[in-house]
């Protein structure tokens, strides 16, 4: 142990009133700073997690032809040429467009869906849904309708081509138990009746109010479309890599292509910016807090005025006297940053646990809380720098000084 | 300049205050200290006594002359180098004894060694064990310094000021605020002490009989040491 740390600690433990307020602050600012990271990213990686489990990190839609005539060869900047494209609803080669982007190694596996939006009828409720036609198989290895059943059986659904999965906040809508019976309105204005086999729950509220899942084929002859795919949904080893994906997969197949991060843009945005709001009111925990640290070490360095002034006289050197008063924030930063970390921690577990009825963007019974080792090396970080500034200055006015005129002021 | 000196000082000039209130507090002083011998500096308040003191002590910064450790000058020496030299050779005692308050009696002891970094902390303990009981203070080694008597409190100052086995002690009105007896009590101790380890002691007293026990006086008189005489050995 340095002379100074020594020194320090001393200093530290005799001022416990002090002592226990700055570490309170601290402990309060990393404490907040991580449970306030753990809510807004968990509510945002909960969605992130259920959109990309319901619609996948990358949609490859519509074909399109560049509109004039003279680039009739693509080239690799055409497709930022958007306005210029004329767009084809549907994928009439899905399954060349599979075959091929299986090969990248990137993409984990993908589903083909016939798309439509229909008239849906359950006794006297109605609504309008959105069909998704799928091959089951392809589907449930593409995204995680498995996971999401909450009721009814996925065996049940495979196994019979007339029945359909429903949204659980559409069977709540048209009061539809498992194994009741829904009509869907074909365009060509004739019912046909289904059976629900499941429910499913996404957490999505767009996706569980209007989302039917039926057999890919069923759809064909219910949606009556000229083209067997209307998108094909992929599932990505690496999600963050989906933009770039999708550019290659623009130029490749002068289809439409959307990553997650397109397709959400503005609900990404929305959980940023809140996050953003977040860490700045929790910061200002944090400048409090070092603010106390500052008004306590200036109190200290005026109290031991007379002790700095022996040390000197004793052969220590200005930097030993700023040392004892920069460690002795680095002590509360340290142990105030520990114990902000397990109260952080204890916190966002306590919220995780806090029931909560949403049934909009998202739907959840309880607080979501995201565990990520960065929020509590950012709350660290944060605390460190804050005290940090907070000690610099009165240590260096401890360092400077004279001992001569406090020797004096005592004893003349 | 003898060369047997270990600590010496030469015409040191010395301005205190800023505009009117500026003060020549040291007008030309020169003193020698030689190892083994005892000083003692009289004179009346406010003749500049401390102040040399302090610019013996590298506390403080000559305006003129210079101060010469051990046949080194040291006046264009960085701070950090003055502070190892305190730490090193100097010892320093107050008249307010100047101890850190919530520190016990050893503990206190043991803070210039520490800086001095040569001893281990188990050495370090048996040595202020060993500097108190020379002042003592056997049976009060644990004691915070502030349930410490003014004379007791003073003992430790002693001790403390010993710790690194200096070559110079520098006191300046360490009796000062001890009645007669303790002030003796004090100064035997010190001088002793002093004496056995062939150090040199300079202490700046109103006392005349601890001053008349000094093998050297000088008188100082407005920032002059107007007279040095040797005490009539016997
Ligand atoms: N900071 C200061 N500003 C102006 N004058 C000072 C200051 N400090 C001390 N003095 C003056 O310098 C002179 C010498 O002071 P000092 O060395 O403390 O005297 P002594 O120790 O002999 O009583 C005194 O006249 C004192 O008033
Ligand atoms: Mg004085």
């Amino acid at each position: 142990m340095t002379p100074p740390l020594y020194i320090a600690l001393r200093f530290l433990m005799h001022r416990k009133r002090a002592l226990l307020l700055s570490l309170s602050g601290v402990v309060c600012g990393v404490g907040f700073f991580i449970c306030m990271q753990a809510q807004t990213q968990g509510f945002a990686k909960y969605f992130i997690d259920s959109t990309l489990g319901s619609n996948g990190a990358l949609v490859v839609r519509s074909r399109f032809e560049p509109r004039q005539l003279d680039s009739i060869v693509p080239t690799k900047t055409s497709n930022t040429n958007v306005a210029h494209r004329q767009y084809f609803e549907g994928i009439t080669n899905a399954n060349e467009i599979m075959r091929v982007s299986r090969k990248f190694s990137n993409v984990v596996s993908c589903s083909p869906v016939l798309r439509g939006t229909l008239s849906a009828r359950s006794g006297f409720e109605n609504a309008t849904v959105e069909l998704y036609g799928i091959d089951p198989a392809l589907h449930l290895q593409t995204t995680d309708l498995a996971h999401q059943i909450a009721g009814g059986s996925l065996y049940d659904f495979r196994n019979k081509p007339d029945s359909v999965i429903v949204g659980s906040r559409l069977a709540q809508t048209l009061n539809l138990e498992v194994g009741d019976t829904v009509q869907l309105l074909a365009p060509g204005g004739q019912y046909r009746r289904f059976t629900v086999a499941a429910m499913a729950k996404s957490g999505v509220g767009t996706i569980d109010s209007t989302r039917v899942y039926g057999h890919l084929r069923v759809a064909q002859t219910l949606l009556h479309k000229p083209y067997p795919a209307s998108l094909i949904i992929y599932k990505l080893r690496d999600p963050d890599r989906a933009p770039a994906l999708a550019q290659h997969f623009e130029n490749l197949f002068q289809h439409d292509a959307a990553s997650w991060q397109e397709r959400e843009a503005n609900t990404l945005h929305l959980f940023l910016t809140l996050r953003l709001s977040a860490a700045i009111t929790v910061s200002l925990v944090i400048l409090l807090a070092g603010f106390g640290i500052f008004n306590v070490l200036t109190m200290t360095v005026l109290s031991k005025m007379k002790e700095i002034a022996i040390l000197r006289s004793m052969g220590y050197r200005r930097r030993d006297i700023s040392a004892i008063f920069l460690w002795q924030g680095g002590m509360i930063a340290a142990v105030g940053s520990l114990i902000g970390c397990i109260a952080g921690a204890l916190l966002s577990w306590g919220v995780s646990k806090i029931p909560i009825h949403l049934r909009g963007l998202l739907s959840t019974d309880y607080f979501v809380v995201a565990w990520d080792w960065r929020h509590y090396v950012w709350a660290i970080l944060l605390a460190m720098i804050s005290v940090f500034i907070a000690s610099y200055v009165p240590a260096r006015r401890a360092a400077q000084l004279p001992p001569v005129a406090t020797l004096r002021g005592s004893s003349v | 300049m003898k060369l047997g000196a270990f600590l010496s000082c030469q015409d040191i000039e010395r301005y205190l205050g800023e505009d009117e209130s500026r003060v020549h507090a040291l007008r030309g002083v020169s003193l020698e200290v030689e190892p083994g011998s005892v000083h003692a500096v009289v004179g009346p308040s406010g003749c500049g006594k401390s102040t040399l003191l302090y610019i013996l002590g590298l506390l403080d910064h000559p305006d003129g002359g210079s101060v010469m450790l051990e046949a080194e000058a040291v006046s264009h020496l960085p701070d950090d180098e003055l502070a190892r030299r305190r730490n090193e050779f100097i010892g320093f005692i107050f008249q307010f004894h100047f101890l850190m308050e919530d520190f016990t009696a050893q503990e206190n002891v043991m803070i210039p060694m520490r800086r001095l970094g040569r001893l281990p902390e188990t050495a370090m303990r048996d040595r202020a064990a060993g500097l108190l009981e020379a002042v003592g203070l056997s049976d009060k080694l644990q004691r915070a310094s502030r349930h410490l008597s003014g004379g007791e409190q003073q003992r430790v100052a002693i001790a403390r000021a010993l710790a690194n086995d200096p070559r110079v002690v520098l006191a300046d009105e360490p009796t000062g605020n001890l009645d007669t007896k303790n002030s003796h009590r004090a100064f035997e101790l010190l001088k002793n002490i002093v004496q056995q380890n062939q150090m040199a002691l300079l202490l700046v007293t109103h006392n005349p009989a601890i001053a008349e026990a000094c093998d050297w006086i000088h008188e100082m008189m407005d920032g002059r040491i107007i007279a040095s005489h040797a005490r009539r050995s016997g």
